[in-house]
């Protein structure tokens, strides 16, 4: 153990005079704020401490090389305006674009990757991992590996349809209340903010126990109460092109609606929508993830992230983390989504300023 | 002054009509399901006398809007009838529940607010830094996660592995004030966590705005030192910003709170709320949606009339 | 005037760089500026020269998201590259002060005008709050604004914006500094208010001998203010001289660009007899949803192949006029007619071709012309509506147009918006107008924010297709110098009524109207001493606000007895 620990500091303040030396300030500052942190756990906490933060910092630094590897791979297959694009894009957001990368294969190619079927029972409730069962199983002898890659397909199928919805309903609204003002604006403006004034999770509750929970029910209900938000945006973000001479030119060409919007106002929406889907798409997915452990969401026996977590909770209190690997795996993709769309907010607002 | 008392009037006014219509919405949107409440509640297999029975006993032979009026009226003066699986009175089933979640959420806000905004401040001022970046992704990895996720970390560490503090938050009568708040640590830190990210994120993201504005940097090119730029020439204009950043999230706790809740069996309206849905229990589902939304509404309101109270081109009008 | 030739402020070889698309771009490219005490040095070049930047860098002062990055600036024996954070700072205010462009959003809305101008005084403890008090209302009555003794105690929105910027030239001088910076203090202004604002500027820097650095890009402007003129290109020095030399002789072919007063002048031509006019605004009133009145009683005709300027003040319902015309604000009295028949009052009611007969040509051709569509279609578009045309028709008739506006086809064709230049982009608005081959043309500002040599194509242009296309302009400026140059008649409008109107050469000849006369006087002409003479001939108390408000729209009004 001692051998670790001699190991580990020797490491660390290599990598530090390093950095020192050739002269990366942010580095150096980094890797020798570490080492004096490491003093004070290490004396606090024993070796044990410092192991964690060696992992820790381990499943950073390979998180890091992946995001890196991924952003190089992405520069070298774009065409030559997207690299250029990309290669702005921080760590943070290559990441993101991986892991939402790793999931669309995961979603696709569930039934290929999972080694038994969605509701195949297969063992004892609550086995433990074995060579059949890489995380073992859930309450009712169900191999939790398998039911989490179909569980891709469901829970971000179900979220991603919602989403796209609420999106082509709210932007539509959007982009014609900008078109043609007058008090068809100021009535969906004034809809908009009745609507908003439930909560959203309320909001869906309510739909859910009158309506049942249903997966269409859940998808008009989501579309429901995104849409006013979507379309608030869609509307802020037509309102700033629409007052441009060039859309006065064309009304004042007798240019009708449709034109407007196609040829005139999406060209110049379409950075801020884009990452306004993304945001709402975690907004949503958190929703239904939600709904999902409350029991309302998709029903068993199809396999759920949200209800796999509500099935398998009684398991926390003996200290097994099966429960949370799929939480964490939808916190995860929300996180994912919010890096990539962060970058995309900051390259907009930064070409604003120039 | 008879300006701004006539805003925060058509403000009041406002926040009245929009309750008005969402309670329009809650009561008949009930109304639109396929056959009636009382052929949803007993199911399909249910006699003729039995569906009488209920129909009778909850006054479905009037027609909707009577009936709409009766429980409009009664909303009021908080009666809201009965529920149809208990039969008990809704204002006793929900009452005792809410002060319980209002507790809670106050409980989290009390930590939130002060140290969101803090925080929320210094990383304005050291935009762009390392701190910044590391607190960008810190925060937006919180706001990501599902409260529940949250919620069951905190437990599988502060309850199981440590054994600090009750995974459960069971309640009674006549607990000492410490007792209760140690008793809900863990719900309440679930809150601030996902809170705090919220607000620390706007409460940037406001201040910077503010920081770009000319009057600004003619503070700066006046020679005034950082901090009295911040203290005499932001913060009177940042109020309304931050009211708005504050009563925003304070709504966002209110949803919050059912989930979390539920993952700490903490008895408060949220889990009434879920355990209705289930069991489709109508009166107690229509109650708790319209007690959510006038909070919700009222919460907006007060952070408008915040807004127009500390508005210098108000206060002083031409 | 006697000024003492100790140096205060040395620029070396300045170097300032940019933050954009991920790195740093120089935007300042070695600049050289020498100031004495009680001197001032005008600073001039268009948008993008760099002016406000080497002004802000004169205080030691890099905005966000610019740094220095090389050379060096020593104020009065103090280095200001290397001074620390805390030095720089004791400087501004004090011995630095700074006056922004825009007042109403320099001041701080939170506090009374006069707490804000206290602020440095009481910061570097140099009075007590009641001296400073004084003081500051002292400053007023000699900057002369209205009552002094009060006017501090008001909150910045609940003064005028002319105002507003005397009372900051007051916050400037406050700690009595050596150098103050204007960063183009009277170009949100009208000319009207400008006029007030110049002078008082130019009296309480006289008065305490203040050395200043005067930002603009108005010469004429300058010529009033700056003993010597520094004249900007993209960061670089062009040249520097005595105001006076460099009026008279100026040596760069740049500057002598800059300076030459517009030679195009073509003559006035006379309204065909016995005729209908093309465009007849009659007896027209109009106003803004639930707003007050913004158009008075409106009428004048616009007669085929002329031009009509209006001109007027922001505020003064020119653009508004306009905008009746093309039938986006139907007015609330009165009609338009279109050679003797009425124009359906909205637009959404008129048919294709009333649309087609009048196009408008805009001041901004960064907002006029769609970023993300091709040249081809933003021209080809009017065409293909239109007249139907399609394929290589269409192709033909772009091409066409192109060669018309003087752009050669074949390298604009595929081409987007913001790859142009400012003068290309507005001859692209042109051509787009031309292309759905109408008899009217609205031209809202069209030169105002080009360069002169630019606009003076522009105007060129403009009158070469009039003469091969017959058309007609309506052309809304609030510069005279374009006035002269292109129009055949003259509209003055003044808060949304008709004040005076005739043919050109007889506009310019008095006797005016009031307030034509006062809009003629107001605006700066590049002679060194005009604002002395002017003030002489005028007084001080009968230019600018106080002046247009003593006029009456209806007073001496001279419609009509000169057509």
């Amino acid at each position: 153990m001692s051998l670790f620990v001699i190991a580990y500091y020797t490491l660390l303040l290599i990598a530090s005079c390093l950095a020192a030396y050739f002269n990366q300030r942010s580095a150096f500052l980094l890797v020798f704020g570490l080492t004096l942190i490491s003093f004070i756990v290490g004396i606090v906490g024993g070796p044990g401490a410092l192991a964690v933060i060696a992992i820790v910092a381990g499943i950073l630094a390979l998180a890091a090389m992946v995001s890196y590897a991924f952003r190089e791979f992405m520069i070298a297959i774009a065409s030559h305006d997207m690299a250029k694009e990309l290669r702005t894009a921080p760590l943070t957001a290559a990441f993101g674009m991986f892991i939402i990368f790793t999931y669309a294969v995961a979603g696709i190619f569930a039934p290929w990757i999972a080694p038994h079927g969605e509701a195949e029972v297969i063992a004892s409730a609550f086995a433990p991992a074995d060579d059949n069962m890489l995380l073992g199983a859930d309450q009712l002898g169900r191999d939790i590996f398998s039911r989490l890659m179909y569980g891709t397909r469901n829970s971000v199928g179900l979220a991603l349809a919602a989403t796209l919805l609420a999106f082509i309903i709210g932007a539509l609204a959007g982009l014609l209340a900008a078109t043609k003002g007058g008090w068809f604006d100021q009535f969906m403006g004034r809809f908009a903010d009745v609507i908003m004034s439930i909560p959203s999770l309320i909001f869906a509750l309510l739909m859910l126990s009158i309506f049942g929970p249903h997966i269409h029910v859940i998808i008009i209900a989501v579309a429901v109460i995104y849409a006013p938000r979507v379309f608030r945006l869609t509307r802020a973000v037509a309102g700033n092109v629409v007052v441009m001479d060039y859309i006065e030119a064309a009304k004042l060409r007798g240019e009708g609606n449709w034109y407007l919007i196609r040829r005139e106002i999406l060209p110049n929406s379409t950075a801020p929508l884009v990452a306004e889907f993304g945001l709402e798409f975690c907004f949503v997915f958190l929703l239904v993830a939600g709904l999902s452990f409350l029991g309302l969401g998709i029903q068993p026996p199809t396999a759920d992230w949200g209800s796999m977590v509500r099935e398998n909770a009684t398991l926390i209190s003996f200290g097994d983390i099966t429960p949370l690997i799929p939480a964490a795996a939808i916190a995860l993709l929300t996180v994912s989504v919010n890096f990539v769309v962060d970058w995309m907010l900051h390259r907009s607002s930064g070409l604003k300023e120039k | 002054m008879g300006d701004i008392l006539g805003l925060i009037a058509r403000r009041l006014g406002l926040g009245l009509v929009i309750l008005f219509v969402i309670s329009i919405i809650i009561f008949f949107m009930v109304e639109l399901l396929p056959g009636d409440i009382a052929q949803a509640v007993l199911g399909q297999g249910a006699t003729e006398d039995n569906l009488a029975a209920l129909r009778e006993q909850m006054g479905l032979n009037k027609p909707a809007i009577v009936r709409y009026l009766e429980w409009l009226g009664g909303a009021v003066t908080f009666d809201f009838g009965s529920s149809i699986v208990t039969g008990e009175r809704v204002t006793g089933l929900i009452g005792e529940r809410f002060m319980n979640t209002l507790f809670l959420a106050a409980y989290a806000a009390v930590i939130a607010v002060p140290f969101a905004i803090i925080l929320g401040v210094i990383v304005a001022l050291l935009r762009n830094s390392i701190f910044d970046r590391v607190a960008n992704v810190l925060t937006l990895t919180s706001i990501s996660s599902p409260e529940f996720f949250l919620g069951y970390i905190l437990i599988l560490f502060f309850a199981v592995k440590w054994g600090m503090f009750p995974a459960i938050s069971s309640l009674s009568q006549g607990m000492s004030l410490g007792d209760l708040l140690y008793r809900t640590f863990l719900p309440a830190l679930t809150l601030v966590l996902v809170v705090t990210a919220h607000m620390m994120r706007m409460t940037r993201a406001a201040i910077i705005n503010l920081l770009a504005s000319p009057y600004i940097e003619m503070a700066r090119l006046k020679g005034a030192p950082p901090w009295k730029v911040i203290v005499k020439h932001a913060l009177p204009n940042a109020w309304a910003p931050i009211i708005n950043v504050v009563a925003l999230n304070l709504a966002y706790l209110i949803t919050g709170v059912v989930l979390v809740e539920v993952v700490f069996v903490y008895p408060g309206i949220g889990q009434a709320l879920v355990d209705a849905v289930s069991k489709r229990d109508f009166p107690v589902v229509q109650a708790c949606c319209l007690i959510f939304a006038a909070t919700f509404i009222l919460l907006n309101l007060a952070a408008d009339v915040g807004a127009i109270l500390t508005n210098p081109r108000l206060r002083h009008p031409k | 005037m006697v000024k003492s030739k100790d140096v205060l402020l040395e620029i070396e070889d300045l170097q300032i760089q940019g933050y954009s698309d991920e790195q740093w771009i120089d935007i300042i490219k070695g600049v050289d500026l020498t100031l004495h005490r009680g001197e001032v040095l005008g600073l001039i070049g268009e948008s993008g020269a760099g002016k406000s930047t080497i002004g802000a860098a004169a205080m030691g002062y890099a905005r966000d998201g610019t740094r220095i990055s090389g050379g060096s600036i020593e104020f009065d024996g103090m280095e200001l590259t290397t001074a620390t954070e805390e030095e720089k700072r004791s400087l501004r205010g004090n011995r630095i002060a700074y006056v922004a462009q825009s007042a109403a959003a320099s001041f701080n809305p939170a506090h009374k005008i006069i707490d804000q101008h206290t602020e440095a005084p009481l910061h570097y403890r140099l009075k007590k709050r009641l001296e400073a008090q004084e003081d500051a209302m002292e400053l007023y009555e000699k900057l002369r604004l209205p009552n002094p003794e009060e006017i501090g105690f008001r909150y910045p929105h609940q003064v005028s914006g002319g105002q507003l910027q005397r009372a900051m030239t007051a916050m400037a001088m406050s700690c009595r500094p050596d150098l103050i910076i204007f960063d183009e203090p009277t170009t949100a202004l009208d000319v009207t208010t400008q006029i007030e604002v110049l002078a008082a500027i130019r009296d309480i820097v006289d008065e305490y001998n203040t050395a200043a650095i005067y930002i603009t890009h108005d010469l004429a402007v300058v010529a009033q203010m700056a003993d010597t003129i520094k004249v900007l290109l993209k960061g670089e020095e062009v040249e520097e001289a005595s105001t006076k030399e460099m009026l008279d002789n100026p040596q760069e072919d740049y500057t002598k660009s800059l300076w030459a007063v517009r030679s195009f002048k073509r003559p006035q031509k006379e309204r065909p007899k016995n005729d209908v006019p093309l465009i007849s605004v009659r007896n027209v009133d109009a106003s803004y949803t639930g707003g007050e009145k913004v158009l008075d009683d409106v009428s004048f005709d616009v007669y085929e192949g002329m031009t009509v300027a209006v001109v007027g003040e922001s505020g003064s319902g020119k653009s508004t006029t306009a905008r009746v015309i093309t039938g986006l604000l139907p007015p609330s009295k009165g009609e338009v007619l279109f050679k003797g028949e009425p124009f359906p009052p909205d637009y959404r009611n008129r048919s294709k071709d009333q649309l087609r007969q009048c196009q408008m040509i805009y001041q901004m051709a960064d907002t006029a012309l769609n970023p993300k569509v091709q040249i081809s279609e933003i021209i080809g578009r009017p065409a293909a509506f239109y007249q139907g045309l399609r394929g290589s028709e269409l192709k033909s008739r772009v091409d066409e147009l192109l060669d018309l506006i003087e752009l050669e086809p074949s390298k604009y064709y595929n081409r987007y918006p913001p790859e142009l230049s400012g003068g290309q982009k507005q001859r692209i608005g042109i051509a787009r107008a031309l292309a759905a081959d109408p008899t009217f043309i609205i031209c809202d500002e069209v030169t105002s924010a080009l360069d002169q040599l630019v606009a003076e194509g522009i105007l060129r242009l403009l009158d070469r297709l009039q003469k091969e296309l017959n058309l007609a302009y309506m052309f809304i400026t609030h510069d005279l110098a374009t006035v002269r140059s292109i129009a055949d008649e003259v509209v003055v409008m003044q808060h949304g009524q008709v004040v005076e109107q005739g043919p050109k050469e007889e506009m310019f000849k008095p006797p005016h109207h009031p307030y034509t006369d006062l809009l003629l006087s107001s605006v700066p002409e590049m002679d060194p001493d005009w604002l002395t003479t002017l003030l002489e001939e005028r007084g001080v108390d009968n230019v600018g606000e106080a002046a247009s408000s003593d006029i009456d729209p209806d007073a001496g009004k001279v419609q009509g007895t000169k057509i």
